[in-house]
């Protein structure tokens, strides 16, 4: 299962000058399509058993959405972190992604939101999925059913489509998917204590190639970010005789009619 | 309203901003009253929008003239039928004055009266800091709010409209301004005529710009489900809370079967999959760890008052939905109610009142569905329609209310006020000396009682 913790995204602020996120203008929040994947993993592993691993590539503060991701029903949490991971596109990203899941050995399904909220890009997951050469399905709204090696999911990609594949599998699911559950407060306080792993890069060395790590390892590259101009409502008042065609040419010039 | 009243007030505020006919003005003739109590509106009447205090003294000057009745409006969010306009003269709502500055140096907004609740909110986390109460609907004006000293939920730890109103601009009966207070945290020139006028419910003055204090914005915030198998356990565990020193911003009591009808009626679903009653505690404080240890406090806290298991929800998102479903209850119940009441008690005598509350349904045979700020000893006991019932029969299960929170040391309206709709209880439960005193206030303020007629006063 993997998470990323972005800002708050209705409160961010971007900086025009250098085409970031301002991070400190907004708390950080677990990105919310992760707590659907998170959610679809706790109810399979409630019917089926086994156990829900939560990997999340991100600055130590991203340990607290770890520590969430525990009390809303993980059972290990792994973090990485390092300098040498920053400033990844989602190429370096879903690649040191998959690093660390051949680290971790073998497992049956890999979950994922669709998208992040901050890069909106829904890659980073059937990369991931590329990476580790096993097959994957966005944007799934339904899991039908899980056997041994199979899963039996809907995608929803504007037009619902049922998909089997062979496990091990990777998900990537939409918040139609389910409600997540709201964790209790024994489990978010248990969680504080809870050990999160913290790996780095030289801990990743022997199953994948550092330099495809992080910046290093990006092929695209932020040159600019423009935001758009937010226009407030505004009163005009047309009277006298030709109002009525001053106002048509008004919402005409507006392009609000042909 | 006879044309040259109507061409006099144009003059004043400009054509545009005076609205006169049934069908145009049908929009400010009410406000959130449920309908089976609430007043009916005047049919000849103005609505004036004026733009400035200028403009608000000179249609007052006018009015107290021509002694035209003169019914001041805000968000129109009230329960007690405040604004509706109950004879025929102007509605003067202060729409059009909106702005909101915020003074970080001093921690403190100006604010126009009919800027909004939410624009209220928006602008002082713009500025990084934090307006603690919500008292419901953030369409409500500032205007309206003050003139209504309105409560809401967040009034635990930091109080209710009141005490964060530290100035006034206000327009007395006879268009002359006065300004009261200021940004000052402390003022004690004579008698307190801004506390006056908070709560007076427009019929001593119009409030056209209010300086009110602002908090340092307290980052961590958390909002936790205390489920409980009864009513009695839920209401009698709050002032336990309280007495522990767990001070919540907000301390709401909720019921499954409302809560439920909320969340099924704005499609979602109450997270809490246990319980009967249930507690909802929002905390703020300047540090995740001063959070936790709330949180620890509270846990083993709960282990003693009988609780089920408590969810905690630090996610905006999965705060703002529990607050949704929490708020949009009376929406939700509203088809079906006939009032909703404010009756308030001290804090420690909560679990007596509901319990009586219980027995009084029972005896009558009725529901009354109950929720609201069980912190401030303010749960809303609603009385919903019933077959075959009359209004006198509405009328005895409300007095018997009244009579058990008067009983215990309580109040008849600790909110909403009394508006319209509550001046005949308000006659019984005033002494009569209370009742001279604020005849003879009103008479110093309005002696041609123009402001918002029939209203407050018994």
């Amino acid at each position: 299962m993997l998470i990323k913790q972005v800002p708050d995204i209705e409160k961010v602020r971007f900086d025009v000058e250098t085409g970031r996120v301002d991070r400190s203008s907004a708390p950080a929040e677990t990105n919310p399509f992760d707590l659907n994947a998170l959610e679809t993993a706790v109810r399979l592993k409630e019917k089926l058993g086994g156990r829900v691993t939560v990997i999340s590539m991100g600055p130590p503060q991203a340990e607290s959405s770890l520590r969430d991701a525990l009390a809303r029903g993980a059972d290990r949490a792994i973090l990485l972190t390092d300098k040498r991971f920053a400033g990844a596109d989602t190429l370096a990203t879903s690649y040191t992604l998959a690093t660390a899941i051949r680290k971790l050995g073998s497992f049956d399904l890999i979950v994922c939101g669709e998208k992040t909220v901050d890069g909106d890009t829904g890659q980073v997951g059937p990369e991931v999925a590329e990476h580790l050469g096993i097959p994957h399905v966005a944007y799934v709204c339904e899991v039908r059913e899980v056997s041994e090696d199979r899963i039996l999911v809907v995608s929803d990609m504007g037009d619902k489509y049922l998909f089997e594949v062979t496990l091990p599998a990777l998900i990537t699911v939409t918040k139609d998917i389910n409600t997540p559950r709201i964790p209790t407060l024994r489990d978010v306080l248990k969680a504080r204590r809870a050990k999160v792993e913290v790996w780095d890069a030289d801990s990743l060395a022997g199953y994948g190639e550092t330099c495809r790590f992080g910046l290093q390892g990006s092929m695209t590259l932020v040159t600019r970010i423009t935001i758009p101009s937010e226009e407030g409502r505004r009163g005009i008042i047309f009277r006298g005789e030709d109002a009525v065609e001053r106002l048509i040419e008004a919402l005409r010039k507006e392009g609000f009619i042909p | 309203m006879d044309e040259e009243t109507v061409e006099e007030l144009r003059k004043i505020v400009g054509r545009d901003w005076v609205i006169y006919g049934r069908d145009v003005t049908a929009g400010y003739l009410l406000d959130e009253t449920p309908p089976p109590i609430r007043p009916i509106p005047s049919r000849d009447v103005v609505v004036v929008k004026p733009g400035s205090v200028e403009e608000v003294s000179e249609v007052l000057r006018y009015a107290n003239e021509h002694r035209i009745p003169v019914f001041p409006r805000g968000g129109g969010t009230g329960l007690v039928g405040g604004c509706i306009p109950t004879l025929d003269g102007i509605v003067l709502s202060l729409e059009r004055m909106n702005k909101i500055t915020v003074d970080r140096e001093n921690i403190m907004a100006e604010a126009e009266a009919g800027a909004t609740l939410g624009d209220l909110i928006k602008a002082s986390e713009k500025a990084g800091l934090f307006f603690p109460p919500h008292p419901g609907d953030e369409g409500a004006q500032i205007g309206g709010l003050i003139a209504c000293n309105a409560g809401g939920a967040r009034a635990v730890k930091t109080g209710v409209i009141r005490n964060y109103v530290r100035g006034l601009e206000v327009v007395l009966a006879t268009g002359e301004v006065l300004r009261l207070g200021g940004k000052l945290m402390k003022d004690n020139l004579g008698y307190d005529l801004m506390q006056l006028i908070i709560g007076s419910e427009g019929t001593l003055a119009v409030i056209t710009k209010a300086w009110i204090r602002l908090y340092p914005r307290l980052p961590a915030t958390a909002t936790l489900i205390i489920p409980f198998e009864k009513r009695s356990t839920a209401v009698k565990a709050v002032p336990r809370i309280l007495q522990a020193g767990i001070l919540p911003l907000a301390l709401e009591y909720v019921e499954k079967a409302p809560i439920e009808r909320s969340a099924q009626h704005l499609g979602l679903e109450w997270p809490c999959k246990v319980g009967e009653s249930f507690l909802i505690l929002v905390l703020a404080e300047p540090s995740e760890e001063a959070l936790y240890a709330q949180c620890e406090r509270i846990l083993s806290l709960c282990e003693k008052l009988g609780s089920l298991e408590p969810l905690l929800a630090e996610s905006r998102e999965e705060q703002d939905r529990i607050l949704k479903i929490r708020s949009e209850i009376y929406t939700a119940l509203k088809p079906d109610m006939v009032d909703i009441l404010d009756a308030t008690v001290p804090p420690a005598s909560i679990g007596a009142f509901m319990d009586e509350v219980e027995h009084i349904a029972e005896r009558y045979g009725t529901y009354l569905p109950a929720y609201g700020h069980a912190g401030d000893g303010n749960i809303h006991v609603h009385i919903m329609k019933e077959e075959g019932w009359s209004m006198e029969d509405y009328d005895r299960v409300r007095q018997e209310i009244y009579d058990v929170a008067v009983k215990l040391g309580g109040t008849i309206t600790g909110e909403h006020g009394v508006g319209a709709v509550r001046i005949g209880s308000a006659a019984k439960y005033m002494s009569q000396t209370h009742v001279t005193l604020m005849r003879g206030i009103k008479r110093l303020f309005d002696p041609n009682g123009i402001l918002n007629p029939g209203k407050v006063l018994p």
